[in-house]
């Protein structure tokens, strides 16, 4: 068959990026649902009972974590420079920012591997465990997902996919990154401070 | 072109109607996994259905063994399973897959002038998560079912067979499916409306869609959590509900109705909207109240998040936990009752013609009506602590859920058929439809409300010799009532076969997808049209300009 690949005209394309834009920040809204529902659980447990943590349930480690949490926002620095890069077409700012963004996104994710081994304290071992392993894993699962989405994305704009005006792809994988770094905030503070 | 059409082209959304694809050429990508929303909402239409029969059959099975009060048509257990899956399959295979996955994606697009919904792809994924999700709940009877309910309390559940654990799975993939669709159909509403028509030029079921779509996006997320809350606490032991370990069983009741309670409304909103849609129509005036009912869809919305503790009056609340729920509770009949008074008004003096898709609505105003009445009684704390877990409760459940739900759905199938096969259905054996399916429905629902109030408890296979004269009709009547489906059945088919062929508008409707061809073609609309004003001005020229003239003209009947 032969591909012939449909070019939109500008008009068509801020139509359909739009689109997107809207059903993505909504794709967000419910994943924040999610973490949500969970948060809640916590809490409301939390509250059930007379002493936190539970009796012989010790807190995990607060100055690996903030280490960790470093990390993290440091990568959601180098994602913004990494698209500065990309809005002024300077695209070897863009790939390297985003290569660092990359590596510290798998740093973030050894650190919670590390942090999981070293633990006393199990998934069904208590309700703070319940908790903690179930919101950190799903977060770090979502640290994951964003990783192999920046790969992604880095393959595609070095194979020419994204300009400097028509480049939606990259827009959701930085909101996306973002999005998971303002989830730790609330994670951090509910599991290492409050 | 005149200078409003031009002016009008800045309220709207869309511009450019999208770039035009080439149909699909194999059956495969026509049928199978089309990206058509026509099509896909067909596939609803089928698997749902197909979902109803099976979940009817349950039905049927457990009046049989509730026709006296000691029958052993089926074992203590199973009749637990039976009622179990009826109820998941009915809200979750059924009411919800049809009224947004069938309608929704049937009637929304074409309402707003869109040629597609925004993200066909995604439609198609939702859709295809959806058999499987079927199939997964029924399969469960191989696995040993779950027997605690639709709504699966621990600590019983943690201790149930693999079957519920595949309960779990089917309703989190539906969970999924539908807030995808949520999502889908918020972009394309927002984003997708036809130059000039403004939200409130937008048809009602259009906002009554939206307001589903925003509930099905946040509620069902939450559902999902809840689900995969429910599956790791039984597979991996995480003690989110076991006492023992400091958990709480009745987090689940939280986090369960804080998705089930909006999914109550998930289930009636479309079928508010589509009645909105059908009055006008037949009584040949314009809708009474248009503002009023479309932010009262949004005010059920917002409220029908801030419930949920209602079911939960037993489940040892805080007294101004009850106190304040029981409030905000029956603060929701100020909107629907702005509904109702609407649609009454609307019927008030109006030209009516009790044609099929006019007498279930009626059906459907009469019966939702009381349903709300009994749901008055039930929000209050007092009654409530006393109606708990009786057949009062399923009573109340089924005048709501099938009286609304199930008669709207029907009334919108028999609205909207000809747009979707372009052949009308046989008006005479719908209306012996309505009629045995009217009374049947009241005769098997309406008796449940006093042996409730006597005090026979729901979801037990035997009962007390003294209700047995009542449970015996009751079986006779839901007997009847299933039997009655088969008259839609038989039409439809024959429909199918030999119905008479539409046209592009049989019921001289206003709204846009009446203004194009039946079957609707492929790319809904030529030209993507202009909206002038409000859908229902009946006696005034139609508010469309840029559509094909010789459809424009409305017939009279």
């Amino acid at each position: 068959m032969a591909t012939h690949v449909y070019v939109p005209s500008d008009a068509e394309y801020e139509e359909v990026r739009g689109q997107r834009l809207l059903g993505f920040l909504f794709f967000l809204i419910s994943d924040c649902v999610i973490f949500g529902d969970f948060i809640f659980s916590y809490l409301y447990l939390r509250n059930a009972s007379p002493v936190w943590p539970p009796p012989g349930i010790e807190r995990p480690y607060l100055y690996l974590a903030a280490v960790n949490s470093i990390v993290l926002f440091g990568s959601g620095a180098t994602m913004h420079y990494a698209m500065e890069g990309m809005r002024h077409a300077r695209l070897r700012q863009f790939v390297w920012f985003t290569v660092a963004t990359i590596v510290l996104g798998s740093m973030f994710l050894g650190g919670q591997a590390y942090e999981y081994t070293h633990l006393h304290d199990t998934w069904s071992g208590s309700t703070f465990g319940a908790s903690f392993f179930t919101l950190t894993g799903l977060h770090g699962f979502h640290v994951f997902i964003g990783v192999i989405f920046l790969i992604t994305v880095l393959i595609q704009t070095l194979r020419g996919t994204y300009t400097q005006q028509r480049h939606f792809g990259l827009t959701a994988a930085t909101l996306y990154w973002h999005f998971v770094d303002v989830i730790w905030v609330a994670l951090f503070f509910l599991f290492y401070i409050y | 072109m005149d200078h409003n059409a031009t002016s009008a082209t800045n309220t709207g959304s869309a511009v450019t109607g999208g770039h035009i694809h080439p149909p699909p050429d194999t059956f495969i990508k026509k049928y199978v996994f089309s990206l058509d929303h026509k099509v896909i909402a067909v596939q609803y239409f089928i698997t749902g259905g197909l979902f109803f029969i099976l979940a009817g059959l349950l039905a049927e099975l457990m009046r049989a063994q509730l026709s006296g009060p000691n029958n052993h048509v089926l074992s203590v257990a199973t009749y637990n399973q039976a009622y179990s899956v009826h109820g998941s399959a009915m809200v979750w295979l059924v009411i919800i897959p049809l009224l947004t996955g069938g309608f929704g994606n049937l009637v929304m697009p074409l309402q707003i002038g869109a040629r597609d919904v925004a993200f066909p792809w995604l439609n198609m994924i939702s859709f295809w998560l959806f058999p499987p999700a079927g199939i997964l709940l029924f399969a469960s009877f191989l696995y040993g079912a779950p027997e605690a309910g639709w709504t699966e309390y621990p600590p019983i559940t943690l201790q149930m067979p693999f079957g519920t654990s595949m309960w779990c799975l089917a309703i989190f993939l539906i969970g999924i499916s539908a807030t995808i669709t949520g999502l889908n159909f918020l972009v394309t509403i927002v984003k997708m409306r036809a130059p000039g028509m403004t939200y409130t030029r937008m048809p009602l079921f259009v906002w009554a869609t939206a307001t589903t779509a925003f509930l099905s996006m946040i509620a069902t997320a939450n559902l999902s959590a809840a689900l995969a809350g429910l599956f790791i606490a039984r597979t991996f032991h995480v003690p989110f509900y076991d006492v023992a370990k400091g958990g709480a069983p009745v987090l689940w009741q939280h986090v369960f109705w804080f998705y089930s309670h909006p999914a109550v409304y998930i289930m009636i909103l479309p079928a508010f909207g589509l009645v909105s849609e059908i009055i006008p129509t037949f009584v040949r005036r314009p809708i009474f109240g248009y503002k009023m009912i479309a932010y009262s869809s949004a005010a059920i919305g917002l409220l029908s998040f801030m419930v949920w503790a209602h079911h939960m009056f037993t489940s040892g609340l805080e007294h101004w936990e009850q106190f304040l729920f029981m409030i905000l509770t029956m603060t929701i009949a100020v909107p629907t009752g702005i509904k109702v008074f609407s649609w009454v008004a609307t019927l008030w003096g109006g030209k009516i013609r009790l044609d099929s898709p006019l007498l279930f609505v009626l059906g459907f105003l009469s019966t939702f009506t009381f349903g709300g009445f009994t749901g008055i009684l039930l929000a209050s704390v007092p009654v409530d602590i006393h109606e708990h877990a009786s057949y009062f409760v399923v009573a109340h459940l089924h005048y709501v859920l099938f009286g609304g739900s199930v008669f709207g759905i029907f009334a919108g199938m028999y609205y909207w058929w000809p747009k979707m096969t372009g052949r009308l259905l046989d008006e005479r054996l719908a209306k012996w439809h309505f009629w045995l399916m009217f009374i049947s429905f009241n005769a098997t629902f309406l008796p449940m409300h006093w042996i409730g109030l006597l005090g026979m408890p729901r979801r037990v296979a035997t009962y007390d010799p003294v209700y047995a004269s009542t449970n015996l009709f009751v079986s006779i009547s839901a007997f009847v009532l299933g039997a009655s489906m088969l008259l839609f059945l038989y039409n439809a088919l024959r429909s199918a076969r030999k119905g008479e062929v539409a046209g592009p508008n049989p019921w001289g409707a206003r709204t846009l997808e009446w203004m194009i061809p039946s079957p609707a073609p492929y790319y809904n609309f030529k030209d993507i049209p202009i909206v002038l004003s409000g859908p229902y001005d009946y006696g005034k020229p139609l508010p469309y300009a840029n559509i094909s003239q010789e459809l424009a003209t409305v017939p009279m009947h």
